[in-house]
């Protein structure tokens, strides 16, 4: 097991070399000139552009700008960003809670909602409920993840007040709440971002556990289960559920990158100070070292997420463990 | 079961606890306890006055750093009738070239040390080191050298005596601290962590930034220059358009600068708590032709080369129309390169009026026909065709290039829509790759911004079609180094004429800025050269103080 998770990890190193290699040069093919600036009025100077690009290495070469990066990554170093000018890991860190608390309640909202609806549809197959149900995670599997967004926000906080309509936590008094009352504020300004991408999610969960649901029911160990005289409640819960999760597992994988995409949308609706938003304006303002530092940072997290999804296939399913791969 | 009632009962008293101690302390006695929440779709990159280059920026600049004295409500920037001081208490012209200024002793910077004339003479060090990027380096270009005469006195010394030396002087440079900035490489000043938690001279001190969400400031009780009207402003960053209004409508914020689109200002006129505040910007907005080919830009661009071909197209496009459809009653047509708020501005000037039969005779006179009949019009081998760059990121610059193109179309003209990513449209326009471009340009007080944008010393910078006339160069020299006002005017009102002429570009409106503004806001009022340096004094009314305002600053 250690040796496969060592394996893994050098493959997950592999990866995410990949991802930044191929970051780094798109993002310098992409039109434009990070440091060539006429917004509002305001040219720089060629001069200054040619002192500034210099001093960020953009003379070189682009192989001899490569490597230059890779060793400083290797040394720890993301480099600084153009338009903040401070170093690219002291932007990320910032950033990447206020991404990972939102990304994390989705996908709790995801899974919890999800796979409980799916497998009420699943236990109850071609009902009303079951038909209702399927109209309703199609309908919300269908819209678009900003629109939704949009809707939530000018229902429940523009229309009934009940949440704030952006932001990560009040901006006046947060400092003097109890650590409980922090919490509380924390979450009122979450629910809405977290319930939009969560509910999108959730709908593709639903559909996924439905049908992992009805696969198992039809199994022969729940028909002996329903011999034995157990009652439907332990049947379903007891067995079918318990075994129809497994595949779900593997959704939980592949969630991780659906969810960081996501969020740049929910961020940029809900004013969440978060990753996402962050690298579509570095990508917009062509911020090479902000792009390719939070391409690290996000090939990291979502090779983690599937390694971590692994894991817990393992934990479930201990046929599926690699020191029993030998045997099959 | 007793346990599990136990523990229900413990969690609902910690709960109840809790929620207990949601309500922050509230206190606040007087004239000055106003919370303003201004809202923002854009973030500063940093708070460092040389690098300001978006108006959040600048706003949020000026409040934490003030300048040596300001161009005053009427907008003059001749000699030094009408500005009012401000860190600098007096100032006098020792001679044509050399002007003293005397510091008011009250000034402090937030750390509580002494405004001084060093702190001066390093502005001005910091802000003409090309090492910082100061985009406005040019307009110090004429000062030689500042330097302190002692602790409060500044001197200014001039290459050159003209009529806006201390305008030059005054309005470009926020003064910095040299006790806290003086040891740091000036290429380095942007990446110090001074740029993110600045310590000011101005009527508000920097409290904290939470990146990707807002910025607070609280007002310096203490001010020399008295009290600000608001004891803690922050600014919050919201980038979706609308969240940005709901959040005005929902009373989550006081104050948005600009409201984007008609529809939304009348969202916010029609809500019995809001108001809107209609106020000048500087902005023009036009389509410049290149004069270059942009496939090779040392020769003449093939269509736009032909100054009765630019002269035709102007013809055809109706202004009025445009802005209407555009702006609505938020906008005027342009009659050149300058807004009504330059003290230069007259309207009677030549301008090229909307005339599309006299623009399909001129088109015709030069040749252009269309003998295959599919709409336009051709001269030989050649089609009445041209691409225009638009940025993506601007709603109203794309909807006025669809207006434009119907309207072109109309004449036989095709104008096809290219619409770039803002930095990839920068890229464009500063490097000369493009046929026509849509810009919105903003000058400052000054009518020498104006020159700097339409000057044959432009090119490579401001002037992107590269528009050149040695007669229009020359009399906005004259302009802008006579002493006299009237012969002033007279000679922007010749250089106009000339532009116009020449037709370097279609003059299409300078929009009216829109500002929502909660009415519990009073002492509103937002001068056009910076409509944010009067915030200090704006104040929230006693009788409309709500809790947001009570809760006690850190």
């Amino acid at each position: 097991m250690t040796r496969f998770l060592a394996v893994r990890l050098l493959q997950g190193a592999a990866i995410v070399l990949l991802v930044v290699t191929l970051t780094f040069v798109l993002i310098r093919l992409a039109p434009g000139d990070p440091f060539q600036r006429m917004v509002e009025g305001s040219p720089a100077s060629p001069q200054l552009i040619a002192q500034v690009r210099e001093r960020a290495g953009l003379h070189l070469p682009i192989h001899q700008q490569y490597v230059r990066y890779v060793a400083n990554v290797a040394r720890g170093d993301l480099g600084d960003s153009f338009s903040e000018r401070r170093p690219v890991w002291d932007a990320i860190r910032e950033r990447i809670p206020a991404t990972f608390v939102l990304a994390f309640t989705a996908l709790l909202i995801d899974f919890v909602l999800g796979i409980s609806t799916g497998a009420a549809q699943g236990a109850h197959p071609r009902s009303r409920t079951d038909d209702a149900l399927t109209t309703a995670t199609l309908t919300l599997y269908s819209i678009p993840v900003f629109w939704l967004g949009v809707v939530l926000m000018l229902l429940f906080s523009l229309n009934l007040g009940w949440f704030p309509i952006e932001g990560s936590k009040s901006s006046i008094g947060y400092d003097q709440l109890s650590i409980l009352g922090r919490i509380l504020d924390r979450l009122h300004h979450l629910i809405l971002p977290a319930l939009t991408l969560g509910l999108v999610g959730a709908a593709g969960t639903a559909r996924y556990q439905r049908a992992a649901m009805l696969d198992a029911i039809r199994q022969n160990f729940v028909r002996s289960a329903r011999a034995k005289g157990l009652t439907e409640r332990v049947v379903i819960f007891r067995h079918a559920l318990r075994n129809s999760l497994l595949p779900t597992i593997t959704l939980f994988g592949l969630s991780f990158p659906i969810l960081l995409s996501g969020s740049v949308l929910v961020e940029t609706v809900f004013g969440w100070p978060g990753l996402g938003r962050f690298v579509v304006e570095a990508i917009e303002n062509r911020d090479y070292p902000v792009v390719t530092g939070s391409a690290i940072v996000t090939a990291t997290v979502v090779v983690l997420g599937n390694l971590l999804a692994d894991v817990l296939y393992w934990v479930a399913d201990p046929r599926t463990r690699p020191e029993t791969w030998s045997e099959g | 079961m007793k346990r599990t009632r136990l523990k229900l009962t413990h969690g609902l008293i910690a709960a109840f606890l809790g929620l207990m101690a949601c309500e922050p302390e509230l206190s606040c006695e007087g004239n000055w306890c106003g919370t303003a929440i201004m809202a923002s779709s854009a973030e500063p990159e940093a708070l460092l006055p040389p690098l300001a280059a978006y108006d959040v920026d600048l706003a949020l600049g000026d409040l934490l750093f003030w300048k040596l004295a300001d161009v005053g409500p009427e907008s003059n920037t001749f000699g030094d009738d009408g500005f009012v001081p401000k860190l600098a208490e007096a100032w006098d012209f020792e001679d044509p070239t050399t002007i003293r200024f005397q510091i008011n002793p009250q000034a402090r910077w937030h750390d509580g040390t002494l405004v001084t004339a060093h702190d001066v003479a390093f502005t001005y060090e910091v802000y003409t080191d090309p090492a910082v990027g100061f985009s406005g380096r040019s307009r110090l270009a004429s000062i030689a050298s500042v330097t302190a005469r002692d602790s409060l006195t500044a001197i200014f010394v001039f290459s050159r005596h003209y009529p806006e030396q201390f305008f030059d002087a005054v309005y470009h440079m926020r003064i910095l601290p040299h006790h806290l900035l003086g040891d740091v490489s000036h290429g380095e000043l942007i990446s110090h962590p001074f740029a993110r938690s600045p310590v000011g001279n101005g009527p508000f001190r920097f409290v904290r930034w939470n990146a990707g969400e807002m910025i607070e400031l609280a007002g310096d009780s203490t001010f020399f220059a008295g009290r600000p009207g608001f004891r803690r402003i922050v600014w919050r960053f919201v980038p979706d358009p609308i969240a940005i209004v709901s959040q005005l409508i929902a009373g989550e914020a006081d104050y948005l600068s600009y409201i984007p689109g008609i529809e939304n200002i009348t969202r916010v006129a029609e809500h019995e708590d809001l108001r809107i505040e209609q106020y000048d910007v500087g902005v023009y907005n036009f389509m410049g032709f290149n004069m270059r080919d942009p496939e090779d830009t040392s020769r003449p661009h093939p269509l736009f080369a032909s100054r009765d071909l630019r002269r035709a197209i102007s013809m055809g496009v109706d202004r009025e129309a445009l802005t209407q459809a555009v702006l609505g009653e938020y906008g005027r047509p342009l009659v050149g390169p300058v807004t009504q708020s330059l003290w230069v501005w007259t309207d009677d000037v030549d301008q090229i009026s909307f005339d599309s039969a006299g623009a399909r005779q001129l088109l015709s006179e030069l040749g252009w026909s269309d003998p295959d009949g599919d709409d336009v019009l051709d001269h030989g081998d050649r089609r009445l065709s041209f691409e225009v760059i638009v940025p993506a990121s601007s709603a109203l610059r794309r909807r006025t290039a669809v207006i434009l193109q119907d309207q072109l179309k109309q004449l036989g003209v095709e104008m096809t829509i290219n619409e770039l990513e803002p930095t990839v449209w920068n890229t464009h326009a500063m490097s000369g790759e493009f046929d026509a471009y849509l810009q919105s340009l903003a000058h400052d007080a000054s009518p020498g911004s104006v020159a700097e944008a339409w000057t044959s010393t432009g090119i490579g910078g401001f002037n992107a079609v590269a528009y050149s006339n040695p007669r229009f160069d020359q009399l906005v020299d004259e302009a802008t180094t006579t002493f006299d006002r009237d012969t002033a005017r007279t000679r922007w009102k010749q250089a106009l004429n000339v532009i116009n002429a020449d037709v370097p570009a279609v003059w299409l409106f300078t929009p009216i800025g829109v500002a929502g503004v909660h009415d519990r806001i009073e002492n509103v009022t937002m001068p056009w050269d910076e409509y944010w340096k009067s915030i200090w004094t704006w104040r929230v009314a006693r009788d409309q103080v709500i809790t947001r305002d009570l809760i006690a600053s850190n």
